[in-house]
Formats: C-alpha cells, sequence, structure tokens
C-alpha cells in the first residue's frame, strides 16, 4: 500500500488547493499585520481574553459551537432576542481587545475575514481527513462525538459544569419532555461521576424517544462506573432492543456481564459476543499488583514517566493528573511506593498532561517538564529537581513561561549535540475551531535558560500534532524528527545538522492520513537501524469489531510500523508483523517484557468518552510476528489509558506494566493499573548510561548488545508517549548466559565498547570511564 | 511530639514553617473566616465542646463534592462527638454562588467562604474534597480523602475517613493516616481565563 493511499478517493487537487488558499491567506493577513502593526507572536495565556485576531476568530467560533449545541429549539422565535443577546455577548467576549477606535484595527473587518477564510480552510481540510480515515458510514457518529468532546473541554477544564447542569435544568423547567435537553442533563451527571443522578434522569427518557437507545446505552455506562452491574446489564438489553445494530451497547453488556460472571440468562442470544482477540498463548503472564505497592489510586490519568528522582537506584513514578496535582510516587525499595506528590513540590502542576524526565541542568539530578491540558490551551511547568527530594518550579526563570498552547506531548532532545538538553513540545488543538498552534523547539543556553529556535528549525506543520519523536534514522549521530499527527499527515524532518531540518516525509514514504497517537524510534528487527512507531487511534467500533473478530475491518486503520530501508525511504509493514489490530491508540510503550531478545509492545487505549472501557493490549514480539496476548496474559480491560508505559519498577529483570487510566471527565474515576510479569522470563541486562561530556540523561545515545551473536539495539529517548520511558535500557536475553559485548556511541560522538558484562543485573556506564557499577548492588550498601 | 493547641499562639503559628506539609500529631496553620450566614469561624470553634473534627477542603462547583451531600448532612446525626466544618474553597468563588448550592441542595452543614484558598494553601491542597480530622486539640489524625471515591454499594467500595474516625473515638492508633486526595483542582490553571459560557 502506498503511504499516500486515500482509501475513499479524496482527490489530491482538492487538498492541495486547500492547503494553498490556507497559505495565501494567511500571506494576505501578515501584510496587513506588519502594515497595521500588529504582533502574532506567541504570547502567555490570554487572560485578559484573546490578544490577536486569529484567537480571537477562533475563540469567537468554538463560543458559537458551543452556543449551538447547548441552545434549545433555535427556531423558536419567541428566544430570538435570548439568542442574538448570547450571540452579542459571545462575540464581545471574544473581541473585547479590539477597539474599532484604535488606528491599527482599521482593516479589521479585511482581516477578520482572511482569519475565518483561513480557519475554515484548516477545518476543511481535518474535516477530509476525518472522512478519507473512518469513511461515510462511520463519519456522522464520529463527528457527533468529536462535536461534544471539543465544545466541552473547555467547559470542564474551567470547572464551568455547574452553569451547564443548570442551563439544562432551566430548559426542563419550560419543558420537561425536551429529551434533547434531558439526554445533555443525564451526560453532564455522568460525567461529573454522579452516575446515581444520572441514572434518574436517563430514566425519564422514553421508549419511543429518538434518544431512548443512547440514553439506556448511556445509562448503562453510569451504572456499571457505580459498580451495579445488573441494572447496566438490563439497561443494556434495552438500548439492544431499541437499537439492535449497535455495537457500543454490545460491549458494555459484555463488560457488565462479565462482572457478574458471564450473561444472565435473559440477555438473548443476538446481543451476546466472544472476545476473540487477545488469546494468543503469552510467555509471560502479569499480575496486578497496584494495591499491594500502594499505587491503586484513582489519578486522572494522564501521562506518566519512570525515573529515579532521588538518585537511590530504584524507579520512581510520576503520573500526569486531570483536574489534580501531578503526582510522585517514591520507590520505597522494599516493592512499595509512597505519594510525595505534595512534599516534593510537583503538585502545583495541575492538569498536566505529558510528565517527561531528564537531566537538563547536567547537576545529576533528574528534573521535570509538564505539558498541561492538551486539547485545551495550558502552559507547560518546568521543575528543577534540587537534589534533597524537592523540585522547583523554574518555568518562568528559564524563559519557558510563554509556553502556551494546547500541547499533549514533549520530548527532551539534544539536537545540536552540545551536551545539554533541548526540549520540543508538540501542539495539537484547542478547540473544534482552532488553527494549528505551532509545534516550539526551545535551544538549552548551557545556563538554566532556553531560547526559542522554532522559526529557525523550519518544523512548521499545518496538522495538528499529538507526538513528536526524535530518533536517528540515518545514523549520522543527529536525532531526526518524526511527527504523529492526529487528523492528518505524518512528517519526517531530517536534521541537518546546523539548527535547521529538512521536511523529507514525501521521499520517506511515510505521510498516511490518519488519527495519529504518539510515535516513536525503535529498532524491533535489531538490524541496527532505527525504525518507526506510529500508534493510531480508531473509533469505537472499530475497537469493538476487533475485540470480536481478533483483527480490525477490511478498511479499519491499525498501528503503524514503518520499516527503515537504509535508504532514507521507509516501507510501511504492519499488516506483515501482524499488527491488524484497530484499537484506540492514544498511548503506549515498548519494551522487551518477555526477555526474548524482541521489542514487545504495550497499548494504552481509549478516548474521553465514558464508555470507552478499552483494554490494554499487549503484543509479544517473537522476532517475526506481533501476538496478541491481552487477556491470556491477564489483563483486565483498563478503560481509557494515556499513561502506559513500561519499567524494572522492582529492579529484577521484571518490565511491569503502568498505566494510568481515567481521567477525561472529573468523573472518570479508574484507577491506575501496576502489572507485574508473575515469573522473570528470562535472562536480562539493564544499562544505565551517565554522559559527562554528552547531556548527563544520555538521551540520544546508541547502545548495542550482542550476546551468543544475537544483536539488539536501543536508543535513549526523552520522551515517546504522554510521558517518556525510563532512560534505563533494558535488554531481554532468554536462556543467554554470555553477553559478548556491549557498544555505546554517546551524543558527543565517543565510541565505547565493554566486554564480559555479567548478565541478570542493572549496570551503570559513565561516558568515558572503563569500568561500570552495579546499581542496586550500589543501594544496597548505602541503605546498611 | 503532640502540642496542645493552647500553646501555640497566633504568632507562633503565623512563624510555622510553610515550606513544607504538616505531620500527624501536629497542630494544623488556624484561619479565620466567615461561615457564609457572616459568622467567624476558626479551628477552635469547631473544636468546642467536641472530642475532634472533621474539616474539609470543599467547593461549591466540585462534581465529586455533590457526591457526599447526603453523607455530610448526616454527619452530625452520626457523628454527634465529631465537628464537621467545611471550607468553601474555590478559587474566586462567589459567595452568592455557595449561599446559592446550600439552597438549593439543602446543605445542613457549616460552611465556611475561603474564596482566596487560604486554608488549602496553607494545608497543601490542591484538589476538592480533601477531609482533615483533627482531636480535641487540633492535632492533625487523617488526612485524604472520604473514600476511594467507589459508590457504597460498589463490590470494591473502601471508606477511609470513617475508619479512622472510629479509631480515633475507640482510643485506637488511626491505621490509615493518609490517603491520595483526587477532585476537582481548586485552581484549574494557574490563572482564571475568561469565561467558557
Amino acid at each position: 500500500m502506498s503511504s499516500n493511499n486515500s482509501f475513499f478517493g479524496i482527490p489530491a487537487l482538492l487538498e492541495s488547493g486547500l492547503v494553498m488558499a490556507q497559505s495565501a491567506m494567511k500571506t494576505a493577513q501578515r501584510r496587513i499585520d506588519d502594515l497595521t502593526g500588529h504582533s502574532y507572536e506567541i504570547k502567555g495565556a490570554p487572560v485578559e481574553g484573546p490578544e490577536d485576531i486569529d484567537l480571537a476568530v477562533a475563540d469567537f467560533a468554538n463560543r458559537m459551537s458551543r452556543f449551538a449545541r447547548y441552545s434549545y429549539d433555535p427556531l423558536d422565535l419567541s428566544r430570538l432576542a435570548t439568542a442574538s443577546g448570547e450571540i452579542v455577548s459571545a462575540a464581545k467576549a471574544s473581541f473585547r481587545n479590539f477597539s474599532l477606535t484604535d488606528p491599527r484595527n482599521v482593516a479589521l473587518p479585511v482581516q477578520v475575514a482572511l482569519s475565518l477564510g483561513s480557519l475554515m480552510a484548516e477545518s476543511a481540510l481535518r474535516g477530509l481527513v476525518t472522512f478519507d480515515v473512518v469513511g461515510p458510514a462511520r463519519m456522522p457518529r464520529l463527528v457527533s462525538d468529536f462535536f461534544e468532546m471539543f465544545t466541552e473541554t473547555p467547559v470542564f477544564a474551567g470547572l464551568e459544569y455547574g452553569d451547564l447542569i443548570e442551563k439544562c435544568e432551566n430548559r426542563l423547567a419550560v419543558d420537561p419532555n425536551d429529551h434533547r435537553a434531558r439526554l445533555e442533563l443525564a451526560r453532564l451527571l455522568s460525567k461529573c461521576g454522579r452516575y446515581e443522578d444520572a441514572d434518574i434522569e436517563f430514566k425519564k427518557i422514553p421508549g419511543g424517544a429518538p434518544q431512548y437507545a443512547v440514553a439506556r446505552h448511556e445509562a448503562a455506562v453510569a451504572l456499571y462506573r457505580a459498580g451495579r452491574y445488573l441494572p447496566a446489564v438490563k439497561s443494556e438489553v434495552d438500548a439492544l432492543h431499541a437499537d439492535p445494530k449497535d455495537e457500543r451497547s454490545r460491549a458494555i453488556l459484555f463488560l457488565s456481564a462479565d462482572k457478574l460472571g458471564g450473561y444472565p440468562e435473559f440477555v438473548p442470544e443476538p446481543f451476546r459476543i466472544s472476545i476473540k482477540a487477545g488469546w494468543a498463548k503469552p510467555a509471560v503472564e502479569f499480575e496486578d499488583v497496584a494495591a499491594k505497592v500502594g499505587l491503586d489510586k484513582t489519578s486522572g490519568g494522564r501521562g506518566s514517566a519512570i525515573f529515579d528522582y532521588n538518585n537511590d537506584g530504584y524507579l520512581d513514578i510520576v503520573l500526569g493528573a486531570a483536574y489534580g496535582g501531578t503526582q510522585l510516587y517514591h520507590n520505597n525499595g522494599d516493592g512499595t511506593f509512597t505519594d510525595v506528590s505534595i512534599d516534593s513540590g510537583v503538585d502545583i502542576a495541575v492538569n498536566t498532561f505529558a510528565t517527561i524526565a531528564a537531566d537538563y541542568d547536567n547537576d545529576g539530578n533528574v528534573d521535570l517538564y509538564c505539558t498541561r491540558q492538551g486539547f485545551y490551551v495550558g502552559e507547560g511547568t518546568l521543575f528543577r529537581n534540587n537534589g534533597d527530594g524537592t523540585f522547583t518550579d523554574v518555568t518562568e526563570s528559564s524563559g519557558l513561561k510563554d509556553v502556551w498552547g494546547p500541547a499533549f506531548t514533549a520530548s527532551w532532545i539534544d539536537y545540536d549535540n552540545d551536551g545539554f538538553l533541548d526540549l520540543f513540545v508538540a501542539n495539537n488543538l484547542g478547540g473544534i475551531f482552532e488553527r494549528k498552534t505551532p509545534n516550539r523547539l526551545f535551544h538549552n543556553n548551557g545556563d538554566g535558560t532556553f531560547s526559542d529556535v522554532t522559526h529557525k528549525a523550519g518544523i512548521d506543520t499545518l496538522w495538528p500534532t499529538i507526538g513528536g519523536a526524535w530518533g536517528d534514522y540515518d545514523n549520522d549521530g543527529l536525532m531526526d524528527l518524526f511527527l504523529s499527527n492526529g487528523l492528518g499527515r505524518s512528517q519526517l524532518f531530517h536534521n541537518n545538522g546546523d539548527g535547521t531540518f529538512t521536511d523529507v516525509s514525501e521521499r520517506a514514504g511515510v505521510t498516511a492520513m490518519g488519527f495519529g497517537s504518539p510515535s516513536f524510534w525503535w529498532d524491533y528487527d535489531n538490524d541496527g537501524w532505527m525504525d518507526i512507531g506510529q500508534y493510531i487511534w480508531s473509533d469505537h467500533d472499530d475497537v469493538v469489531y476487533t475485540l470480536r473478530h481478533g483483527e480490525g475491518p477490511p478498511r479499519g486503520q491499525s498501528m503503524r510500523v514503518y520499516h527503515n530501508n537504509r535508504d532514507g525511504t521507509f516501507t510501511l509493514v504492519s499488516r506483515e508483523l501482524g499488527l491488524n489490530g484497530c484499537w484506540g491508540t492514544m498511548s503506549g510503550s515498548f519494551g522487551d517484557f518477555n526477555n526474548d531478545g524482541y521489542l514487545d509492545l504495550v497499548l494504552g487505549n481509549g478516548s474521553p468518552k465514558l464508555d470507552r472501557l478499552d483494554p490494554l493490549v499487549l503484543l509479544e514480539n517473537d522476532g517475526q510476528k506481533f501476538r496478541n496476548t491481552t487477556f491470556a496474559a491477564g489483563l483486565p480491560f483498563t478503560g481509557k489509558s494515556h499513561g502506559a508505559n513500561l519499567g524494572d519498577l522492582f529492579g529484577d529483570g521484571r518490565l511491569s506494566v503502568i498505566v494510568a487510566a481515567g481521567g477525561a471527565y472529573p468523573g472518570d474515576l479508574l484507577t491506575t493499573g501496576v502489572y507485574c510479569p508473575k515469573t522473570l522470563p528470562g535472562n536480562y541486562l539493564n544499562v544505565r548510561l551517565v554522559g559527562t561530556k554528552s547531556n548527563r540523561s544520555a538521551i540520544g545515545a546508541r547502545v548495542m548488545l550482542e550476546a551468543s551473536g544475537h544483536r539488539q539495539y536501543r536508543e535513549v529517548t526523552g520522551g515517546t508517549n504522554f510521558g517518556c520511558a525510563p532512560l534505563e535500557q533494558h535488554f531481554g536475553l532468554g536462556k543467554l548466559e554470555k553477553i559478548e559485548a556491549m557498544e555505546v556511541r554517546w551524543p558527543s560522538g565517543l565510541k565505547q565498547r565493554f566486554t564480559d558484562l555479567p548478565i541478570n543485573k542493572t549496570l551503570e556506564f559513565r561516558e568515558g570511564a572503563l569500568d561500570w557499577s552495579d546499581v542496586y548492588a550500589s543501594a544496597r550498601a548505602r541503605a546498611r | 511530639m503532640r502540642r496542645s493547641l493552647a500553646l501555640v499562639s497566633g504568632e507562633e503559628r503565623l512563624l510555622q514553617n510553610l515550606s513544607e506539609q504538616q505531620k500527624f500529631g501536629e497542630p494544623l496553620p488556624d484561619f479565620s473566616l466567615r461561615t457564609i450566614d457572616g459568622q467567624s469561624a476558626n479551628i477552635g470553634r469547631v473544636l468546642n465542646g467536641k472530642k475532634g473534627a472533621v474539616i474539609v477542603v470543599w467547593s461549591s462547583t466540585c462534581s465529586h463534592c455533590i457526591r457526599y451531600d447526603k453523607y455530610f448532612n448526616g454527619f452530625a446525626g452520626k457523628y454527634p462527638d465529631i465537628g464537621l466544618l467545611i471550607v468553601s474553597s474555590r478559587s474566586g468563588e462567589d459567595l452568592e454562588a455557595v449561599r446559592k448550592a446550600a439552597g438549593q441542595r439543602k446543605l445542613k452543614f457549616t460552611i465556611v467562604h475561603d474564596p482566596a484558598g487560604t486554608v488549602a494553601n496553607q494545608w497543601f491542597t490542591r484538589q476538592t474534597p480533601r477531609a482533615f480530622l483533627l482531636d480535641a486539640n487540633g492535632a492533625l489524625l487523617y488526612r485524604g480523602a472520604v473514600d476511594n471515591y467507589k459508590y457504597s454499594d460498589d463490590p470494591e467500595f473502601v471508606a477511609y475517613l470513617e475508619p479512622a474516625i472510629d479509631q480515633f473515638l475507640a482510643g485506637k492508633a488511626i491505621e490509615k493516616q493518609e490517603t491520595a486526595s483526587y477532585g476537582c483542582a481548586i485552581q484549574s490553571v494557574y490563572y482564571t481565563l475568561p469565561k467558557a459560557l
């Protein structure tokens, strides 16, 4: 399949026409801006309302979309005056900073028209992508889902849901039979975690109402989440009688019945499903240890990072949280964790989305950067690790105060190999009508401050970016950038080594459209050339289809693996590798959790919607194919999972899966899951690198390990999903007992070769030093 | 070391080091706030004539707090010896909005209005609801969530606050002094943005 394949035949002319129109209008805008003296530099949070015309136009469009959603009977002439009043006040709120008496606004009408035009062109492009990816049959429901999620994100982020509930209640006081308002009210209550109140409202929607089937389905979700499984089953049976084709209802019915030990007798056969996916024989089985280790908390799950914040050798865990503060769990070294969020000071970063950990100031203590909000605009936070168990917010003094944007993810990367970690921030979309906020690249000046080098770097993109992954695909020692764009085409930027990047996507063959989730570089086939992995999000119906059939629908989009052809081009090989499931993947991680010498995958899946109680997915790589072992290995349906990660939490060679689940809505109260292999599935070696000339976290270092002729390659990354994988590199060795050699290519260019390494240890190597240390032996000695 | 509330003067209290979270067995920084009916309130008043008190950092807009309305309405009946004070802490929360919520939701407990989030700040609390159990001397006994955010008929439901109160009243050591709290942010972002609606 060509990477440019367009399933539904979107004419290339239409896409390029829209791109050109958008570009032309933007250029015209900038010319007028130059003449009138307007500035479009990205500023900090628009606390006093939008400060430029683009933001104001987008803000107004989003206010109008909320108005359209929450207005009832728009054709009712008696409400015309109220409706006009609401539109005028929305316009006032969006354009509050623009006075017609300001001479700079002399061309305001033209500027607004151009801004609206370019915004609509961008929105049309995203519409085209959506159509292309899901097709005409699925389009209406998906658009409805997106509209629901995007219109209300700022309402929930600003905790204004009380106003919406009141709005619905007022409407119902006027017309108790307005079932649309009733459904909205019940949904709101459910999203607030008031499941029982929601159930009461859902019940008031009578059979025969157009909203009945969906009301029964959503009532079942609320009941399931309240732990009332039998009423949930009954509710879904009602839903399916009303709409026998609804696969989402079948999925929740299955989950509710499963909690009861199986389908009750009264559930008709056609409503029952069996799960075909996830039953491949696993090399390793997992057990749920979250409660045992003290991590079974409601976290408002976002990204996660696994790192040693206090240099005691043991890997600690940080979790981002929707609505709440960032959470830090200290690894006590005895198999348990202690919540130190407040004492460490990281809890002040509320609404963290991604968390990335690395030592940006090379002082020996691993620091944290948190992106905030994601879909809704927010400001990142840089925490400097003080080395005494506490962190200080240095966002302002480091020059990162105005990193304002809807950032999902970020990465630490030393793109110029100067020994200091730079920061890349990937921006998504802030609303249903939103123009792309540029991705940002910040150069580390080496003195604790950063400079914005975005423009010089040339990494602009029109598409909303979910994740940026840095890896050296052409083995020239410089880290290149792959962008996984949601609602768009993915892109590859080659690092030219002079602070600039060249878009080589077309030549590389990686521009396929899709709902891109984060991506990563890995050498899945151990050939010494970094390949690309890209998680792809899927619609709920495709996920249920995959669960039932063991593979996705014929036109469904599975996660992508691009094999590196070693000549600057890539070949899409997902299907050949057996990656044919369509999971609603939002994040994930890779690691050799079965210790057989090949990198495996764990996928975190779902969406903000409360009925997306998707499973985690485990994919074991046997060197030829990936096999889905999820349920056979003992993993449950965890629900919406951003922060799926893998790390050797107990320092014994077993890679645990950690997942921060839930979180999009205040009422999404899923708890963090930790799943540990029941047994050590094979020999291993964990490698930690400490840069001295290179950046201290050794991000960008390449490690080759050779055991009995079998080679494996790793590249140290500083953020690839909604957080970051451990800096520690885990190598599975299976039954092999002898390591012939390990080679490290440090970002500084230094190459080192080590021989006669022990197995089943966690070793630390310092750049330039000839020996190594045993991390846990040192930790135990210190403890004594 | 336990310190008697009476031994900590207002001045001394101000000098307490607020760079780290308060320890168990030690008093929390006091406050002087008005209830939504205009009465003055502080820790001493809640404890007056009681064996201990529960103080909850709370918000009238918090969707999680609403779920505990029934529980806190029945609290005085269930625990006559334990005072209860709810601190309305959401940043910028309007007094009228709190009064309106109290009226509409028929809230029977005492609510103090703290729109600057002073208590939450001093007590290292970022989200609502978060409960604090104090003994008669104002010493901290338990801090955290009311329960594990499950409904009481959920097979996985676990209460946190009640066992702590019961153990305290029975003269036993508190088994679980602290649980992680989760809920609505007291400030959703560092700054307050223009309203979306």
